[in-house]
């Protein structure tokens, strides 16, 4: 099997402003101003084609900041992300047109992902059975419960029939039939040898779906291996934490805000 | 240079995506109204009645504007074949320089340089503008200003004002976008220019303390395009010909917006997400 992701010594840095003039400052001066936030820390790693690979770790460890990187949307301060193949990112905002109709949306989002006419045409019919939404698919997108409006998404991104996808929690919005006719069809991708990437805080769905993972803390990769590996550390981590007191919960979190801030080296 | 090459070999490239888009683009701009584009002709009309009220009537008393060949045009045909232009320029200027910061969430991923962006939305107002300009020449051919060999000029100014716009909008676009303020500042400038654009009052000699300062008011870019709006479809003069000079430092202008656009836009465009 070929590599069809390869991520290199990846940063993401971000600058924290209180103020306005601060901003201004650094825009202006050239080493920039501000205090540096490092939301993604020397990541490296390869995914080959067919491989599902589950991305977990507690919020704010930037399970979604990697994704958007992979799928293109934000570039990596610095490193390389080489992808072969389409990326397609399925989120909860999934970004459609509120003002246009579901079809609409359809066609709008298939332009830009740079299908011409006929095979918009061809794709349209399958889209809108697959998101199953009914009369809505003439309403205005701003009509769409929030289950619809995923669903769509979900339809679209799945249908444009991307070699990598890029799952972002999308699947605990839709209720179960939904989640699992979704589900078929990842199954079905993962046959196809697609490479799918699925961000989630359920171990269930991890456990169920991928055969990798990666434990992403705060910023970095803390363990990259087999699922059978890498979850039970993981779930061992969230058991420990959750057991801690306030207290020691307050200094491991100031302890890694420091190595975010690109202070520390622990 | 090299980066106006590539703004322009992208601009070529989707040229097919930028139609199709700027037709959803129009879409939604009127679907929650329930006279729908009827209002693309009532606004423009509505501000016309009001102008033509203030400035025709109330400043000027009714008095006759004469034009560069003798003839005496009536107040309200002379504003109207200028502010044709400024139906279409001025909401063009403010909402491409919104385009971009406002569109980038949607379509963060796609598979079109975004440098399309402001083409599309240019492009969603330009149909706009041809109906209103097929309007007002249904309209001139009721009076004395009936359709002449001038009228062929139109399309050359039509496809100047274009470029002259997207030039611009690669500078707002991106400035905007990084600094949400120039929005504001943007706004100010174009309250500005409908003042200082020939096209609510009519001086052939602006002297103040025998200093001549009409070569301030031709300092503006848009003092071009509206008089040659006005040449073409009231049939006064070969404007591109005739005015030279003119013609020149138009060209110069936008030459220069358009390189600085295309420097600024590709030295941020990948970088745009991050200041949302």
């Amino acid at each position: 099997m070929t590599e069809s992701v390869i991520v290199k010594n990846v940063y993401k840095k971000y600058k924290m402003h209180t103020k306005p003039t601060e901003k201004l400052l650094d825009l202006i001066l050239p080493g920039g101003y501000g205090e540096d936030f490092y939301a993604l820390q020397d990541i490296s790693f390869t995914a080959k084609q067919g491989d599902v690979v589950g991305l977990v770790g507690v919020n704010g460890s930037g399970k979604s900041t990697l994704s958007n990187i992979i799928a293109g949307v934000i570039p990596p301060t610095t490193g390389t992300v080489e992808t072969v193949g389409q990326t397609s990112i399925i989120a909860i905002s999934s970004g459609l047109n509120n003002q246009l109709t579901g079809r609409e949306n359809i066609e709008l989002k298939c332009l830009m992902l740079g299908f011409k006419k006929k095979e918009i045409q061809a794709m349209e019919p399958e889209i809108i059975e697959f998101a199953d939404i009914g009369k809505f698919i003439d309403q205005p997108v701003k009509k769409y419960s929030s289950g619809m409006k995923s669903r769509l998404g979900f339809a679209i991104s799945v249908t444009v029939n991307p070699d990598i996808l890029i799952v972002d929690e999308a699947l605990s919005v839709g209720d179960q039939v939904f989640a699992q006719k979704s589900k078929n069809k990842m199954f079905e991708f993962k046959e196809k040898g697609k490479t799918i990437f699925f961000v989630s805080h359920s171990m269930g769905q991890i456990k169920e779906f991928c055969e990798t993972a990666i434990w992403l803390e705060y910023g970095e990769i803390k363990q990259y291996g087999p699922v059978p590996e890498v979850i039970p550390q993981y779930e061992k981590f969230l058991k420990k934490y959750k057991s801690m007191s306030n207290e020691e919960q307050k200094k491991f979190r100031e302890k890694v805000m420091q190595k975010q801030r690109g202070l520390a080296t622990i | 240079m090299k980066s106006m090459i590539t703004i322009i070999k992208e601009q070529i490239s989707s040229f097919y995506l930028i139609l199709r888009l700027s037709a959803f683009e129009m879409k939604s701009a009127n679907v929650n109204n329930y006279l729908g584009r009827f209002w693309e002709i009532l606004n423009p009309a509505i501000q016309l009645a009001i102008y033509w009220f203030v400035f025709g009537i109330g400043i000027r008393g009714g008095q006759k504007i004469p034009l560069e060949n003798g003839v005496q045009a009536p107040f309200f045909i002379w504003m109207a074949t200028g502010m044709v232009v400024w139906f279409f320029v001025n909401p063009m200027i403010t909402s491409t320089s919104r385009s971009i910061y406002s569109r980038i969430q949607l379509i963060a991923k796609m598979s079109f340089p975004m440098s399309a962006i402001p083409s599309y939305v240019i492009m969603a107002g330009f149909y706009s503008h041809l109906m209103l300009v097929a309007l007002i020449t249904i309209i001139l051919q009721f009076t004395q200003f009936k359709i002449s060999a001038y009228f062929i000029q139109l399309p050359y100014f039509m496809l100047a004002t274009l470029i002259f716009l997207l030039a611009l909008a690669l500078i707002t676009s991106t400035l905007a976008t990084i600094i949400r303020d120039v929005q504001q500042l943007i706004q100010s400038i174009t309250r500005m220019l409908l003042y200082l654009t020939p096209l609510l009052w009519h001086r052939d000699k602006l002297e103040f303390h025998h200093v001549d300062l009409t070569f301030l008011l031709k300092l503006n870019p848009l003092y071009y395009i509206v008089e040659g709006y006005r040449a073409s479809l009231l049939g006064t003069s070969w404007y591109i010909w005739e005015y030279p000079s003119m013609t020149l430092y138009f060209w110069g202008i936008t030459l220069v917006f358009f390189i600085i656009g295309s420097v600024l836009h590709l030295k941020f465009r990948n970088r745009f997400v991050d200041y949302l």
